[in-house]
């Protein structure tokens, strides 16, 4: 025990000293390097590194307590039971992950000022092994940060705890790191202006001054090298076992370290997409073979057939010779091994030598059992111990046994192709190009369009878009019975005159498609806030499709992002948009037919699209504190919450069907 | 009131001066404005031309400064404290009118029972 106990010490040892000689490289190169690029890769080796020692050297502290206790003479009462059985060791695989990013809307679309980047990667820690991904730099043009690569852990067992930590490190580009002394670098931030003085001071946080924690854990024999240049920050971190295993992606929530004040800060949505897949080894490796008589219950009793028998995964092989196995030739027949099975030792066949085996599956409803046997006591004995051990291994592993999960090979590491600085999403969105851009846009229009009419034969429309389709025979967007009564004029000049009503819908519609286009990623929110309704020129239906449409497209979100987008939008918009200080008269609106309650339909990305077209279009007036209360008459009188009511004067002041009205 | 774009604009106008009132922290005047180039005109219930984008009165609060100060439903308004009014999107009118910095606004508003009146008294010699 203790030879081993010293193998296993002496390994770890060399990995540590290992570690160390690569630490060193690694602050040499920091110290040598000049360009950023560089600096961020070997602080990242750096950080890998150190995390790595330390795992190694609590490791190494785990095992001198272990040994300490076992020299111990123990009490008899101490042992535990010998015939522990440990289960078998898995390969956990986790690729595919994606971290999503909650940018501030206005964050997308401001197109000044410098882009805030920062350097973030991900380090994998289970067990013994630390692995880390490729760096990634993110900056606002990026909705999600992605490491694809899979990365496979060899050695786990059932229990095993895999942390991911998401580290960043703020990446400016002006400054120069390090170099400047403190002195002058305070002097500096101080004499800029706010914002840059702020991030000069983080740049500078990774000089010399920064403390270096050892996190407490083993005492730390050798010192931490404090190195000047960039260095990453944990900003999130979550830890995932063997519940999350399924062959499919899922999503992980994150506990998010860090506030908006650190440097490295990086508006994270608080969740991770990842496919985790674990493979024990009781499913890929052969676990027991040998050579077995096998015959079926309710045949012949002499009609023993020979077979090289093969347990591995979720039955037991039977060829006729052990070659097959190699040759890939289609086993004779197959056991199944899995629960449902009962294996049972039978009593003694007068026959035979030794005990046999009896295996029951459930076939359909139908009971098949074979009964086996082997040349010796020790043989069978061996088999009914690789039975039980197989049991106790898919207790353990649960869902990863139930089918072989796949591990697909890591790539080899490509380096982070250069992309060229792009300014917006508008750059990505890509049109086809034809030669006439508006036939592209309207084509998009009437594709949208046949989509609701298809989602609207299913009768998921809101019960009074009938009364659009009423009107809409009529006259487009114009009903007599809705006219409200003024003094003045009443509308009775044909309509003829104008545009068609079908065109005029659409050409407003084209400033609404570019930035609904670029919300893919900012997605729907099932937030079913009421349509607004202005005063009694109620839109077509067609408006509607437009808008309700754009959900089909977009990503499916978690119910939660509802909530989050509501709120931080209603922080953004509900300070700026107050609503009328005066009720609503009356006079021109009492004889609206129509309830003055708008019905509640999912709309989508309704919210999200009005609240980016605003800062796209060109009513700027939003974001700059006007001092009368704006707001757009004629929206309904029910009163919603703030948030709403400016979400929806919001939309009704875009919406370039609305006839806008704002109180002076 | 229908004119032809490029074309100079006659019109018969009526001077209004509005004195804003301070409500709370806000300077009101009083009344709704719609219209203006990027609506669209074919929803103006107060234009004879529905192809007339100017800027609309479609609210007067009762006993407000625009009502005290003579301004009705359905005019015009033509300027805004010398600032054009015919031909300017519907944020841009509701700019000029709320300026914090101003605490009176003059219009030119026009309505059609004004050039019938003059149309009247110039039937009649």
């Amino acid at each position: 025990m203790n030879d081993s106990g010293n193998l296993r010490d002496s390994d770890i040892q060399k990995k540590i000293d290992h570690e160390i000689r690569m630490r060193d490289g690694a602050c040499k190169l920091l110290a040598a390097c000049s360009q950023r690029d560089q600096a961020l890769e070997a602080a990242k080796s750096l950080q890998t590194c150190s995390t790595r020692i330390m795992a190694y050297m609590s490791e190494l502290q785990r095992m001198k307590e272990a040994q300490v206790m076992q020299n111990i003479p123990r009490r008899s009462s101490d042992v535990g039971p010998m015939d522990d059985r440990l289960p078998c060791k898995g390969k956990v695989a986790i690729s595919d992950l994606r971290i999503p990013l909650m940018w501030k809307d206005t964050e997308y679309f401001k197109n000044k000022g410098e882009l805030h980047r920062c350097a973030v990667f991900c380090l994998l820690h289970l067990g013994g092994e630390i692995f880390d991904t490729d760096m990634v730099i993110v900056d606002r043009t990026l909705t999600d940060i992605c490491f694809d690569n899979p990365i496979i852990f060899s050695d786990a067992g059932p229990g095993f705890q895999l942390h991911v930590e998401l580290y960043s490190c703020c990446f400016e580009e002006d400054y120069s790191t390090g170099s400047t002394p403190r002195k002058l670098a305070s002097k500096l931030s101080s004499s800029l202006g706010r914002s840059a003085g702020k991030k000069l001071r983080a740049a500078m946080e990774s000089g010399p001054g920064s403390p270096v924690s050892n996190g407490g854990a083993s005492p730390l024999l050798l010192p931490v090298p404090s190195v000047q240049g960039p260095k990453y920050h944990l900003l999130a971190h979550t830890t995932l076992s063997l519940s999350h295993v399924q062959d499919s992606f899922r999503t992980h929530d994150l506990t998010i370290s860090g506030n908006e004040e650190c440097s490295y800060w990086l508006p994270l949505y608080g969740s991770m997409c990842c496919r985790l897949v674990a493979q024990p080894n009781c499913m890929t490796q052969r676990m027991m073979s040998g050579w077995l008589k096998v015959r079926q219950c309710g045949g012949d009793p002499q009609s023993w057939s020979k077979v090289f028998a093969v347990l591995k995964g979720t039955s037991l092989f039977c060829y006729h010779r052990q070659e097959d196995v190699e040759t890939n030739i289609e086993p004779v027949f197959t056991i199944g091994i899995n629960k449902e099975t009962r294996i049972r030792a039978s009593d003694k066949d007068p026959h035979s030598k030794a005990q046999n085996i009896c295996i029951s599956n459930q076939y359909g409803g139908e009971e098949v059992t074979h009964t086996l046997t082997t040349e010796s006591r020790e043989d069978t004995h061996g088999w009914m111990e690789a039975f039980w051990q197989h049991f106790y291994d898919m207790s353990q592993w649960r869902q990863c046994c139930d089918d072989v999960m796949k591990i697909e090979l890591p790539s080899p590491r490509k380096p982070a192709p250069i992309t060229p600085k792009q300014g917006s999403l508008y750059h990505e969105m890509v049109i086809e190009s034809s030669d006439d851009l508006s036939s592209t846009v309207s084509d998009i229009l009437a594709q949208r369009m046949q989509e609701l009419e298809l989602r609207s034969q299913l009768g998921t429309s809101p019960t009074w878009m009938s009364l659009f389709e009423e009107n809409l025979p009529k006259s487009a967007g114009f009903t007599r019975q809705c006219t409200p009564r003024l003094s003045g004029l009443s509308p009775s000049s044909p309509r003829a005159t104008h545009q068609s009503p079908l065109s005029s819908q659409r050409s407003p519609q084209l400033g609404l498609l570019s930035s609904d286009a670029s919300l893919t990623s900012d997605s729907d929110s099932h937030c079913s806030s009421p349509r607004s309704h202005h005063y009694g020129w109620p839109e077509p239906s067609s408006n509607l499709s437009l808008l309700s449409s754009s959900p089909s497209r977009l990503r499916p979100r978690t119910l939660s992002l509802d909530a989050k987008l509501s709120t931080l939008r209603g922080k953004g918009y509900g300070g700026t948009f107050q609503c009328p200080c005066q009720p609503p008269p009356s006079s021109l609106l009492a004889p609206l037919p129509m309830s003055s309650r708008p019905p509640r339909s999912p709309r989508g990305a309704q919210t999200t699209l009005s609240c980016s077209s605003s800062t796209s279009s060109n009513s700027s007036s939003n974001s700059e504190g006007n001092h009368s209360p704006e707001s757009s008459e004629g929206v309904s009188f029910s009163r919603p919450s703030p948030v709403r009511r400016s979400l929806r004067n919001l939309r009704a002041r875009l919406d370039p069907r609305n006839w806008l009205q704002s109180q002076v | 009131m229908a004119f032809v774009p490029g074309q100079p604009v006659t019109a018969v106008v009526e001077r209004i001066e509005i004195q804003k009132l301070f409500q709370g922290e806000n300077l009101i005047l009083g009344f709704s404005i719609g219209g203006g180039i990027d609506q669209d005109p074919g929803q103006n219930p107060f234009s004879e031309d529905k192809a007339d984008k100017g800027i609309y009165v479609t609210r007067i609060s009762p006993g407000g400064p625009a009502d005290v100060a003579g301004l009705r439903i359905g005019d015009k308004i033509m300027q805004v404290n010398g600032w054009d009014m015919t031909m300017v999107t519907h944020d841009h009118a509701r700019k000029k009118l709320t300026k914090k910095s101003e605490h009176v606004v003059r219009l030119l508003v026009t309505r059609k029972s004004l050039e019938e009146v003059v149309k009247h008294s110039m039937g009649r010699p």
